[in-house]
Formats: structure tokens, sequence, C-alpha cells
């Protein structure tokens, strides 16, 4: 990692006007320095609220016509932070990534600061971040190496210089063989480190990725997800990253920011997120199999308990509003944590509901099984088939795994 | 394809193609031969003979190459490369800025194909009625004249403007700029936009993007855009003949006057000096692009 305090008092004092020199000269000051040179030590201060985050956008809004991509939306990352940015196609992500990297200008902003600098009239070339585009864009008429020296090139860094800073960088992504290659006959993964290295070769404040491993197949997605985290770590870099799966999110993320139609559904840690999922959206985004619609009938926080078709379920209350009495929510559960037996009463602190095995569906490490209940289908999913009753005719879940939320 | 039985190995003995490339390849280069070589080589080779009396006389002489020097017609062919050369410069040098933003800058759908459509258009028109309306608007009582010296800013009607190396460029101008802008547009449109947004990403100035990403990937459209301006150009005489009014002498007009003066020897030395330009200057096309450029991907995009 290198020595943020440096960088961050040029970048303050260069100030707005003078971007492209104040990268130059915090280049020069990298210059020497490659990631796997200097150990991973945070100097004392790192993190202190006496620096300014590494990135924020306060409540930035697009429209493009009359349709409304990103509506208010803040964000703010610290320096050396994984943020991942969720939603389903149409959610505005790649609308605010452009809007980080200085592709598009907000219709409206209080602010875009990167670095504690403001950038917000400053475009895309002027800025201290790149971005890993969804497809790569590599210059097909350039070499790997070529490609990975562009963005110090034409910054005016020397032949020699920039070409040894190139090979560190590919060093970096395990690439430095295929050096003299051209793009086309890398493979998909191969390609995407290429990206990679190239984007963090100019050593920007911030990364940010586009969808980076949508492209690829299963195996090379989970293998270059291990390898991004290393490499983010590795760097110390701000990694601002854009996809639509759930899993990649909470694999990868320090922090999650699930959007819906531009706007901010839910923020908040991974295992927030997935434990803990703010409305029937986030609950469904989140692939929470079992989602019941009911009206509350008591509320004992952190507890609140709903009635869905004349039955009771009670569970812990996740939603962004304050629970009242007769208002509309939902609550659900999660299929692994729905317990199965044949003894029809449910512990103390449970909900429990008699069932009939309606379908079972075999897939391989574990058998998602659907139960008709009193309150409709309710899936399990169970682990060890053998601990389990093959004929359920009771399932029951705890208070404190079941989440009851806005709707 | 390297089952043709005309393979650079040595040691291989000659053998039917066992590939349908090979076969057509085969065929391709037959007709090629037949129809492309063989024609020039027997025009070069009339260049050698003469005529008595409106008969061709089989006798090798360099009679008619001897007389095209001693006449000064040899002056013909540099004046027409020169000219070949500065108009193809010329197109280029406007072509590819109209064509950039033709395929990058123009956001309006409907205004591109409306363009595109207007540049078209002069295909349909005969060429010779297209270039003789400049005499009536380039002439001393032309529109041109008429409008300057109306409207004070000249007294006597500009006579350079028609009959002039000036207006022959013109026209030449006009008649290729649709063949020149269409190649280059054409390897601009298949730049990926993505390409051009990562290089302002990384930082690069708009010029830098320029000359590091546009100008690379559209260089199989410029020399696409030379090749077609630059050949008809050294062939091209219907402007030097309307618009010259025998003041600008082309090697066109030469062939064609030893043409119909049913003069073949001096037509076919005049044929053979056209040819031997082009092959030169592609070759030196070729040449100065070796490694960057591959005449096979002239018409596709450096993406795929």
């Amino acid at each position: 990692m290198m020595p943020k305090p440096s960088r961050h008092t040029t970048t303050l004092a260069t100030g707005p006007t003078a971007g492209r020199q104040a990268r130059r000269r915090a280049d020069a000051q990298k210059e020497t320095r490659m990631p796997e040179a200097t150990p991973q030590t945070l100097p004392p201060d790192a993190g202190s609220t006496a620096l300014p985050p590494m990135l924020e956008v306060i409540e930035a809004t697009h429209r493009y016509g009359d349709v409304v991509a990103l509506d208010g939306v803040t964000v703010v990352a610290r320096q050396g932070e994984f943020l991942t940015i969720l939603g389903e196609s149409g959610s505005g992500k790649t609308t605010l990534l452009r809007i980080i990297s200085g592709l598009e200008r907000p219709t409206a902003a209080k602010g875009v600061r990167i670095g504690g600098a403001d950038v917000s009239e400053l475009g895309a070339s002027d800025r201290d971040c790149t971005t890993v585009f969804q497809h790569y864009a590599l210059f097909p008429h350039m070499s790997v190496r070529e490609n990975v020296e562009y963005g110090l090139k034409v910054r005016g860094v020397a032949a020699f210089e920039r070409r040894k800073r190139a090979m560190e960088a590919l060093e970096l992504v395990r690439l430095a063989h295929t050096s003299e290659r051209r793009i086309h006959q890398l493979s998909g993964g191969e390609r995407q480190r290429v990206a990679l290295a190239r984007a963090f070769v100019t050593r920007p404040s911030i990364l940010l990725l586009d969808e980076p491993l949508g492209a690829l197949d299963e195996k090379l997605r989970l293998d270059m997800q291990e390898e991004l985290i290393a490499i983010q770590r590795n760097l110390g870099i701000t990694f601002v990253y854009i996809t639509h799966s759930q899993e990649e999110a909470l694999t990868m993320s320090d922090r999650v920011l699930l959007m819906k139609s531009g706007k901010i559904a839910q923020e908040g840690q991974p295992t927030e997120l997935f434990d803990r999922p703010n409305s029937a959206f986030a609950a469904r985004f989140m692939g929470v199999e079992n989602i019941l619609e009911g009206i509350i009938e008591k509320v004992a926080l952190p507890y609140v308990t709903l009635s869905t078709g004349g039955h009771s379920i009670t569970g812990q209350w996740c939603g962004k509003s304050t629970p009242r009495v007769g208002a509309k929510a939902v609550t659900g559960v999660r299929a692994e944590r729905v317990r199965l037996s044949n003894v029809n009463e449910a512990p103390a602190s449970a909900n429990g509901f008699s069932c009939r095995r309606t379908a079972s569906v075999y897939k391989g490490k574990y058998l998602d099984l659907t139960l008709d209940t009193e309150v409709g289908p309710i899936r399990s999913r169970l682990w060890d088939v053998d601990a389990a009753p093959a004929e359920p005719t009771f399932i029951h879940w705890s208070h404190d795994t079941c989440t009851v939320m806005d709707p | 394809m390297t089952a043709l039985a005309l393979s650079s190995s040595p040691r291989r003995r000659w053998r039917l193609p066992g590939t349908a490339t090979g076969w057509f390849t085969g065929w391709f280069l037959v007709m090629w031969i037949g129809v492309v070589v063989l024609p020039l080589l027997i025009i070069s080779a009339f260049s050698f003979f003469s005529m008595r009396q409106y008969q061709i006389v089989y006798d090798p002489t360099f009679a008619t190459w001897t007389s095209l020097v001693e006449t000064g017609r040899w002056v013909v062919v540099l004046r027409t490369i020169r000219f070949a050369v500065s108009v193809t410069f010329l197109e280029i040098l406007v072509a590819f800025p109209f064509a950039l933003w033709l395929a990058k800058g123009c956001r309006s759908a409907a205004v591109r194909a409306g363009v595109i459509t207007l540049l078209t258009i002069p295909f349909f028109i005969d060429a010779s009625s297209r270039i003789i309306v400049w005499r009536s608007i380039l002439g001393t009582n032309g529109v041109v004249n008429n409008l300057l010296v109306g409207s004070g800013l000249i007294d006597k009607p500009l006579t350079w403007l028609l009959y002039s190396d000036f207006s022959v460029s013109f026209g030449m101008f006009g008649s290729y700029f649709p063949t020149a802008v269409f190649p280059i547009f054409l390897t601009l449109s298949l730049i990926d936009d993505d390409l051009i947004k990562a290089s302002a990403d990384l930082g690069a100035s708009r010029l830098q993007t320029l000359r590091h990403v546009i100008l690379p990937l559209a260089m199989p459209g410029i020399v696409g855009g030379i090749v077609f301006t630059f050949v008809p150009l050294m062939a091209a005489w219907i402007e030097p003949q309307l618009l010259g009014g025998g003041q600008v002498n082309l090697l066109g007009q030469s062939i064609q006057s030893a043409l119909t003066n049913l003069n073949y020897p001096v037509a076919a030395a005049l044929s053979t000096i056209v040819i031997a330009v082009l092959v030169l200057m592609l070759a030196a096309l070729v040449v100065s692009l070796r490694g960057r450029f591959k005449m096979s991907s002239l018409f596709q995009s450096l993406d795929r």
C-alpha cells in the first residue's frame, strides 16, 4: 500500500482546477513505488476523521429526457474500501458509475469529490479515477504491454520508466509472460486482468469496475473474485464495484449499496444486507425464498408480530420506518432456516405450522423441499438429508432468524 | 489453402488442391491472370509496335517511347501525378474530419442517414453533366464572378476560376469526395465507443485519443480512401477535358486523344505508365504501413 497522506495533501493543495497537473505530480511521487514493494502498513491516522472520504457523491440526480435514472443518491467511500453497488439493470448503478468517472455530468448534484477535491467540473481524463469497462475496452491495435502503458504514455512518462511500471503491473496480475501478445490472442479472463492492470498502473485513487466479471464463465468468475480481492488489498485503492450478482457483492465487498429505480434501497455490510433486508425488494434481491405479506398486530421491539391469513408470525424488525400496529408489512425467512420435524409443536420463540410435502428438488449439495402450510407454500433447504424426517408434518423457524420489514 | 499447387515449397510436387479454399483460390488466380494480367501485358506489348497507315506493324521498336520523351509528353505524366497526389491529399484532409463527425460526432441517426444519401446521389448522375455545370458557375460571366463583381469586392471577373489548374482540381475534388469519405466513415463507425471513452478515462486528451486510438484504428479506411481516390484520379479525363479548356493536359485525355487518332502504340505506352505509377504508389503505401496494416483488413475493422 502506498502512503496516503502525501497523496491527500497533493490533491487538496492543487484544488479542483489543476487536475491533470496534480495527477502528473502525484505520478512523479509514485514512480518509484509499486504495490508489492511496500509492506501493507497503514499510517496511524488512516481512516480517522481528519482525512476526507476518498469518494463523495452528494445527492446526485440524473435524467435522460423524462427518465430519472438517478434520484438524489449520496455515496461516500473511505480510502481503501471495497464498495459494491448492487442492482438490476436499469436501477441507475451504471449511471452512478459514469457520474463518478466523469463520463457523464449529473443533471444536479450538491457535490462530486475525489480525495476531498471537487471534481464536478472535471472531465473523465482529469479525474483521479479509472474505469475497468464491462467489455474491457482494450485497444486492439496495441500489444498487452502497450495497453497497460497507455495511461502512463499520455501522461508523458518516459518510455523506459513506463515499460518498467507496466511490467510490474502485469506481474501483479500474473500476466508478465503475455506482454508482447496481441489482445485477440488472450482468453476472457486474461483480457479482464489486462484491463485491470491498465486501470491501476497509473495509481488512481479510485478504481471503478463495471460488472467486470459479467462476461466470464462461472469457474473463472469465482477465481477472479478472489484475485480481485487480493489485488484490492494489495493496492489499497478504493474499489467501486458494479454488479447485479448478490453473490459477488456478498463475497467481495466491505460495504454494499443496493439500488432500486435510481434510489438506494439499502446500504450496509454484506452480512447486514444478507441477514437483515429492510424491504420486500431487498429481501427478494438478497435471495430470501419465503416472503409473506400481512398486517402488523403487535410491536415489541426488536420483535414485531405480523398477522397473515389469520396466523401470527413473529420476527425481528428490520424495516427503515417505525413499525405501527395496523400497517402493512412483510415477513421473510430463508429456506435453510426452516426446520422440519414430526413433532407437532413449535419451540418457544419460534413460528410453527403443520405442513405437507408437495415437491422436492435434488440439487446435489442440498435438497429443496416445497411444503404446503396454512400460510401458503414454504420452501425449506436441507443440507443434511439424513438428519431430517423424510415426510415432515411440522415446520418451525425461530423469531431471531425471521425478519419483518417494510413492504 | 496451402494445398494449392503453386505452393512456396520447392520440394513439393505439383498436385491438385485438396480443399474448397484451394480450389477457389486456384480458380480466382486463373481468372485474375486471364482477365487482368494478360490484357495489361498485351497493352504493354502494343507500346513496342508502331503504326503505318492505320495498320499496326508488329516489329518491336522503342520508337513510341523515345518519341514520348522527345515530344515532352513525359511532362504530362508528372503533371498527372502532381494533380492526383495533391487532390488525394486534400480529399483525405477534408474527408477524415468529415467522416469522423459523421461516424462519432453526429448524434442524430436521421441526419447521418440524410448525409450519406446526399453523398450517394452524385453517383446516379452522369459525370459529364455533373461537371459541365461548373462552367456556368465558375466562368467569367458565371455565378461566382457576377456575385463578386456585383457586390463590389472585385472590379474585373476572376479569370483563374475556370479553365485553370484550380477548376480542374476543384472538379476532381467534388467528384471523388464521396469515395474518400465512405471507406473512412466505415472503419470509424466500427470503432467501439468504449475504446474512445477508455482512452479519455485513462487520462488522454482529445488530441491524444485521436492520435493513439482513432487514427491507427481508422488506417484501413484511410488507405481505402487513398486507393479509391488516387486510382481513378490517375486516369481522370472528364474534369480536365471540361474544366481545363485545353489549358490542363493530363494522361487520361492524352490516352483518349491517342485512341481517337487510332494511335494505339501511344495509347498503350501512356496506359502502361499509368499502371506502373499505380503499382509503384500502392507498393510504397503498403511498405510505408508495413507491420501496422495488412491489405486484407482493408474492409474490416481492426477490432474483430
